[in-house]
């Protein structure tokens, strides 16, 4: 079998400002709606974990045996959901996060 | 000198200001560690905190922090002449603007992701955070007063724009319609839904839309409905007002950011085609446009603003330095940084780029349009077409007609002023409630914070005289911008850092910004004494006035509070644990 020879440097320089080319323009068009819609899910999970899972921030929600039954699902975004509820915001957050 | 000299001269300024003085400052002061662990990584949860390719992150921050502000603030300032205008430009980016965009992603780096409200309530005092907030809202304030004036007044009266900006927006919702619910390719829509947009903008220049649109405005010479304000602008400047609404109350999604997206695209290639319509024109700048006008901004028949200084350092704000950026950086960029070593050149970079953009504006005045056609748009109150009829002519090199190019200008402007006045009176409505939603509940629900905000609004765009109300609009912005400099000054001395780098610019800024309010405050103020306006006018100045006065006051009370926050000792670095 003949082993192709590496691309020249140039071409991947070349390769290597036209990705970067290509990720400015994500991060000034669909990038700040991906983040919207990201931002939109986590809401709807964090409400979510709010509700089953209350009673680990204090708030008795349901009866411990259906929390128990979601917790190996809720798991991975209990972390995150910590810190974005218990986090303190004012009015400066808005300036990214619009409303 | 020929215009292609100027951008070169301006490549030079990035090339000083960021390959030498920002690069040794950061690796001299600030010494960003790769290996460190950034909020957007330790906090990770998937809504503030995440962390972004640095590219991907520079496009972000080059998008929420260059508006209108860079286009119109140097065509305004050209009225002391070019060379002043491009010097202000090309010096306060090098050492005020990337310092503050610079500085304050990296003190929210640094500080967990804390925002500017947190930190100057404990990096300055427990009412600097108030202070900030008011800055904030006065300056949403006077940026709706100053682009619901250049849209409604200006731009919309012109019968070829409003087909082309209404047109826009429906597509715009349509894009929304076709990404969310048809699920379609995003590259198709865009596709589909921006080659329609040009021939929205295109059927606005035909001959019948335009006399419809002229008999909507009550005949060529529009009637005059109260004051100084004529039916169209009256009528005009409604529209807008509403739009604002549909965009605050509406899911964001179905309004505000579709049609953002589509605006980017219209905004995008107009930039796209005038750089390369400017290189392959590149003229001399016109021999009778002066290098320098007069210290008053007086030029050829045009009434004089006031003084250089301080005027001119609060009319060019985004482009030099803008208050705007840093609370963009410090809220959003910040939590989303990667690396610490990205964010020169995101933060730096971006304000860089933008000042690239205030100087293309700058030659779209004085060499696009050119002396005599720019003292006639502006003695006209024109100061937008200034940038429609230079982009035109940019563009007219590249084979696009100017009777498309000028309608064509006329929409860019319009939409990009639209894309920030919603957000504006998002930010307004939530304000608002949170200050007076324990007094007055009311003010709680959507719809009442929404029409409380753009009723202020109204009042200003209806009776301020532009100038001052952008001088104004300049002046909050540039306080914002000391107020986070005084934040980073602080922030650099509590850790033992050298801080003069970020505190010589916050005296300069501050002084400027409390100048140009008590100048700003004292011309409307005399001019209401002399007599002889018009009672819409006369209301205005009160208001502007009372701004430039209130603004003033709460900034003094602030320095009072930086000059006890400066005499703190530093904080003492904690032994390692054994």
């Amino acid at each position: 079998m003949v082993k192709s020879s590496p691309p020249p440097k140039w071409y991947e320089r070349l390769r290597r400002y036209g990705r970067a080319l290509r990720d400015i323009l994500y991060g000034m068009t669909t990038y700040e709606m991906v983040r919207d819609l990201q931002k939109e899910r986590a809401r709807l999970e964090h409400l979510f974990v709010l509700i089953t899972m209350g009673d680990m921030l204090g708030i008795p929600i349901l009866p411990p045996y259906y929390s128990l039954r979601l917790l190996p699902y809720v798991v991975p975004c209990i972390e995150g959901w910590r810190c974005c509820l218990l986090r303190e915001r004012d009015l400066t957050d808005l300036t990214d996060f619009e409303t | 000198m020929n215009a292609i000299t100027v951008l070169i001269i301006s490549l030079i300024g990035i090339g000083v200001g960021y390959f030498l003085y920002a690069r040794s400052i950061d690796r001299s002061i600030i010494r960003p560690d790769g290996s460190k662990t950034t909020p957007a990584k330790m906090f990770m949860d998937g809504v503030d905190f995440t962390p972004a390719n640095r590219n991907v992150l520079f496009g972000y921050q080059f998008k929420s922090v260059a508006a209108l502000g860079p286009i119109v603030g140097p065509i305004v300032a050209v009225r002391w002449g070019w060379l002043p205008a491009l010097l202000w430009i090309i010096l306060g980016t090098m050492f005020i603007g990337w310092v503050q965009d610079y500085g304050s992603i990296m003190v929210g780096v640094r500080e967990e992701g804390q925002t500017f409200g947190a930190l100057s309530f404990r990096l300055i005092s427990r009412r600097a955070r108030t202070i900030l907030l008011l800055f904030i809202y006065a300056y949403l304030l006077l940026l709706m007063a100053a682009f619901g004036k250049i849209v409604g007044f200006d731009l919309m009266t012109n019968p070829a724009v409003p087909l082309g900006v209404l047109l826009v927006m429906a597509l715009g919702m349509a894009a929304g319609h076709m990404t969310y619910k048809l699920k379609m390719d995003i590259l198709v829509t865009t596709g589909i839904i921006v080659v329609l947009a040009f021939v929205g903008i295109w059927l606005g220049t035909v001959e019948s839309v335009k006399n419809l649109f002229v008999a909507i405005n009550g005949g060529a010479t529009s009637p005059v409905l109260f004051g100084s304000v004529t039916w169209a602008q009256f009528l005009w400047s409604l529209v807008v007002l509403v739009l604002c609404y549909l965009g605050a109350t509406l899911p964001i999604w179905r309004w505000a950011q579709p049609i953002n997206y589509v605006a980017f695209w219209i905004v995008f290639l107009g930039i796209l085609g005038g750089t390369i319509g400017l290189v392959l024109w590149h003229p001399a700048i016109p021999a009778d446009f002066p290098a320098l006008s007069s210290f008053d901004g007086k030029l050829g028949d045009l009434k004089a603003l006031g003084p250089l200084w301080p005027l001119l350092f609060v009319t060019i704000a985004c482009g030099a330095i803008s208050g705007w950026h840093s609370l963009v950086s410090s809220s959003g960029t910040s939590r989303q940084l990667e690396l610490e070593t990205d964010a020169l050149y995101v933060g730096g970079g971006a304000m860089f780029l933008e000042m690239f953009l205030a100087v293309l504006s700058l030659l779209c005045a004085a060499v696009g349009v050119g002396y005599d056609k720019y003292v006639a748009l502006v003695g006209k109150g024109a100061n937008a077409g200034v940038f429609a009829n230079g982009l035109a002519a940019f563009l007219s090199k590249i084979g696009v007609p100017v009777s498309f190019g000028l309608p064509y200008g006329a929409v860019f402007l319009t939409l990009m002023a639209l894309t920030i006045m919603y957000l504006c009176v998002r930010f307004m409505r939530v304000a608002s409630a949170e200050f007076l939603g324990d007094a007055v509940p009311v003010i709680r629900n959507t719809a009442v914070g929404t029409i409380v905000a753009l009723a202020l609004s109204a009042l200003l765009i209806w009776t301020g005289f532009w100038s001052y109300v952008w001088i104004l609009f300049g002046a909050a912005n540039q306080l914002m911008a000391s107020l986070a400099l005084l934040i980073i000054s602080l922030w650099l001395k509590s850790k033992g850092k050298n801080y003069l780098w970020a505190f010589v610019p916050f005296i300069f800024m501050f002084i400027t910004s409390i100048a140009a309010l008590l100048t700003t405050a004292y011309q409307v103020i005399d001019a209401n004494v002399k007599g002889g306006l018009p009672i819409d006018k006369v209301i205005g100045n009160w208001i502007a006035g009372g701004l430039a006065i209130f603004l003033s006051l709460a900034a003094l009370v602030l320095a009072w509070d930086a000059i006890r926050a400066l005499a703190r000792p530093a904080e003492i670095p904690k032994p390692a644990q054994a």
